[in-house]
């Protein structure tokens, strides 16, 4: 390593280690994806997900010579904020050290498939909405990274449209500096259609470096997703908040993991997944907090809320602690049930119809998360 | 033109009986008052009427104008002229009170034919003046967070935007204070017309004092047992209802 002249001895060895560390994490990371096997029922993150199915289908799809296809535009964001590089290396390291949750496999098979996406760096803030849209009608694995600079306030809204029973597999690393306020939205759905298709996965992993971040998906019309959202949170007084809203149809099978990371106290960090499930749709979430060894006062909830209009409808709720701190406050919550009967009585009492009255009672369910969506953050 | 109920006999499903035969006639333009002690069937006669999915009717009718309420789904009682206020409206969390009135009105038009906003939002603002209701009220969800009080005045709110032909009150009087007791029977004494007739269920005189009944019914046990003018309500209101035990009906 080449050091400059400018540098004092202090700053050299202190880049020194973090490259050795860097190194010695990609050196991990390279040995996690050579010993990882493709997700099957004994992989415990991959419980109530039918990894026979989809993951197995998803690894043979990308290990075949179908090509990755995509388009992927941006807008609302300065030129020179915006990299679209696919062979760059930084880039790609950081997407090597991306957690997974239950996927690591399946993850070193999109970094072989390392296509295009973006790099966000936001170093001013920005009023109006950055869009991000990812589109394709076959196999695509974008890649998004958003870095926001201290003090930074953006709110990006990404689409993944899955044309026509595309596979998508989508990788996004979120990084949030000290003071920078972020809202991040993710829409993956196949559109204009009127059965449900196409396949999306989505591995996220937002890290708070002491800033506000509120993170928000909605799958929809899809046959299938799965997202694993792993929120790390690296200093005192960050702010992390994930939200999930999702109306499931037919016999979409939506798979939710996610994990709120403590590796250090006095931070916050809040879930709300709610979904209104209809027809055949199976939905499971598993969520987990962990508090790391001394991380102590952090303030952390988890709630899942699920809908269940069709009796044919199947909800897997697993929310999870792992508190290794003390003087923390966790809490989580899970609560799946079908429509209320006399809130359903009310409404046709008053005249609305039965299907407009199910449908009234299901916005208003997950009004609560909506808002989050639509409200300035 | 009434709401004529016979030898009407229903039961919680699957449970024990409460109305055992009941006979009444509500004709158009009047109000009947239904008193009664805890437990005689009073808010049960008012479900049953609306259809609620918890009783089981095992004998009798129920005519509206001449239509068989017992064959029409709850939805289609409602938009045929049928109304109750509840005696606990219901919470319905992240539905607006104006989105909620706003369905219920749009299924009274025909089909393709859309509820004009400005006009809609126009008449709910002044009805909902004339109840003494916060306009901001139209952005909450429908009973969320209110006051038993406020509930009540949003279910005269409701009635008011609905414009029913018959509408049962279920003991639209308790949780109200002094003033909003006034003020919701102001508004139901401002909507008697010829063409529209109430059934007041109360427990106490205080409601009748505002909304004055013209025929008063006893509910015992399941059954009318007593039909007569206001001096019954003063009758209860000094005796309670222990001469039903004793007087022979």
């Amino acid at each position: 390593m080449d050091f400059p002249d400018s540098m004092s001895m202090e700053e050299a060895f202190a880049l020194a280690e973090a490259e050795a560390k860097l190194n010695a994490a990609l050196a991990e990371s390279k040995a996690r994806f050579e010993n990882a096997v493709i997700p099957d029922r004994l992989n415990e993150d991959w419980r109530f997900g039918r990894p026979h199915k989809y993951a197995r289908e998803l690894a043979e799809l990308l290990q075949s010579n179908t090509p990755c296809t995509g388009s992927a535009e941006v807008q609302g964001c300065d030129e020179e904020a915006v990299i679209i590089n696919a062979d760059d290396d930084d880039l790609k390291q950081t997407e090597m050290l991306m957690p997974t949750i239950g996927s690591d496999a399946l993850l070193g098979l999109h970094l072989k498939r390392f296509g295009n996406g973006y790099a966000l760096y936001l170093e001013k803030s920005y009023d109006s909405p950055i869009i991000i849209n990812y589109r394709s009608s076959g196999l695509y694995t974008p890649s998004t990274f958003i870095m926001a600079a201290p003090g930074v306030h953006a709110h990006i809204i990404e689409n993944i449209h899955c044309e026509n029973g595309a596979t998508i597999f989508a990788a996004r690393n979120i990084q949030v500096a000290e003071g920078a306020k972020l809202k991040v939205e993710l829409h993956a759905f196949c559109p204009g259609v009127e059965q449900v298709q196409g396949r999306c996965m989505v591995i996220t992993n937002v890290q708070n470096m002491g800033g506000e971040v509120r993170h928000l998906t909605n799958f929809l019309n899809l046959d299938w997703a799965r997202e694993e959202t792993v929120a790390e949170i690296y200093a005192e007084g960050s702010d992390t908040q994930l939200y999930s809203s999702n109306t499931p149809l037919e016999h979409m099978v939506l798979d939710q993991h996610t994990r709120q990371v403590h590796h250090v106290g006095k931070a916050v960090s809040n879930l709300l997944y709610k979904n209104v499930l209809e027809d055949k749709t199976t939905a499971t979430f598993a969520g987990n907090i962990y508090v790391a060894p001394g991380a102590h006062n952090t303030d952390a909830y988890q709630s899942n809320r699920n809908l269940m209009i069709s009796e044919y409808a199947t909800v897997n709720s697993l929310p999870g602690l792992e508190i290794l701190a003390d003087k923390v406050r966790c809490s989580h919550g899970s609560a799946s049930g079908p429509m209320d009967e006399e809130q359903l009585f009310y409404l046709l009492s008053r005249g609305i119809p039965r299907h407009e009255a199910h449908q009234l009672i299901a916005l208003g369910f997950v009004e609560e998360v909506d808002n989050k969506f639509n409200a300035p953050f | 033109m009434s709401l004529v109920i016979k030898n009407l006999h229903a039961r919680v499903k699957d449970g024990a009986p409460i109305l055992n035969g009941i006979n009444l006639e509500i004709p158009k333009g009047e109000v009947h008052a239904i008193m009664g002690p805890n437990g005689s069937g009073k808010s049960t006669l008012s479900k049953v009427l609306c259809g609620h999915p918890d009783y089981e009717v095992t004998a009798g009718s129920a005519e509206m104008d001449g239509q068989d309420l017992f064959a029409m789904s709850v939805d289609e009682r409602s938009r045929a002229g049928l109304f109750l206020a509840f005696q606990y409206p219901v919470e319905v969390p992240g539905v607006t009170n104006a989105n909620f009135m706003r369905a219920a009105l749009q299924a009274r038009l025909p089909k393709g034919e859309e509820l004009e906003a400005v006009a809609f939002y126009k008449e709910l603002r002044g009805k909902m003046k004339e109840l003494g209701i916060d306009p901001k009220f139209t952005a909450r969800a429908v009973n969320e967070g209110f006051s038993g009080g406020e509930k009540k005045r949003n279910d005269i709110l409701q009635m008011m935007m609905l414009n029913p032909s018959y509408a049962i009150l279920d003991e639209t009087d308790s949780g109200l204070d002094v003033d909003a007791l006034r003020i919701v029977s102001d508004g139901v004494n401002a909507m008697r017309a010829p063409f529209r007739s109430f059934m007041v269920i109360t427990h106490y005189k205080r409601l009748l004092d505002y909304i004055r009944p013209d025929v008063v019914h006893v509910l015992y046990n399941g059954q009318i047992v007593k039909t007569a003018g206001f001096e019954l309500v003063d009758h209860i209101e000094q005796h309670g209802f222990d001469f039903l035990k004793t007087e022979e009906l």
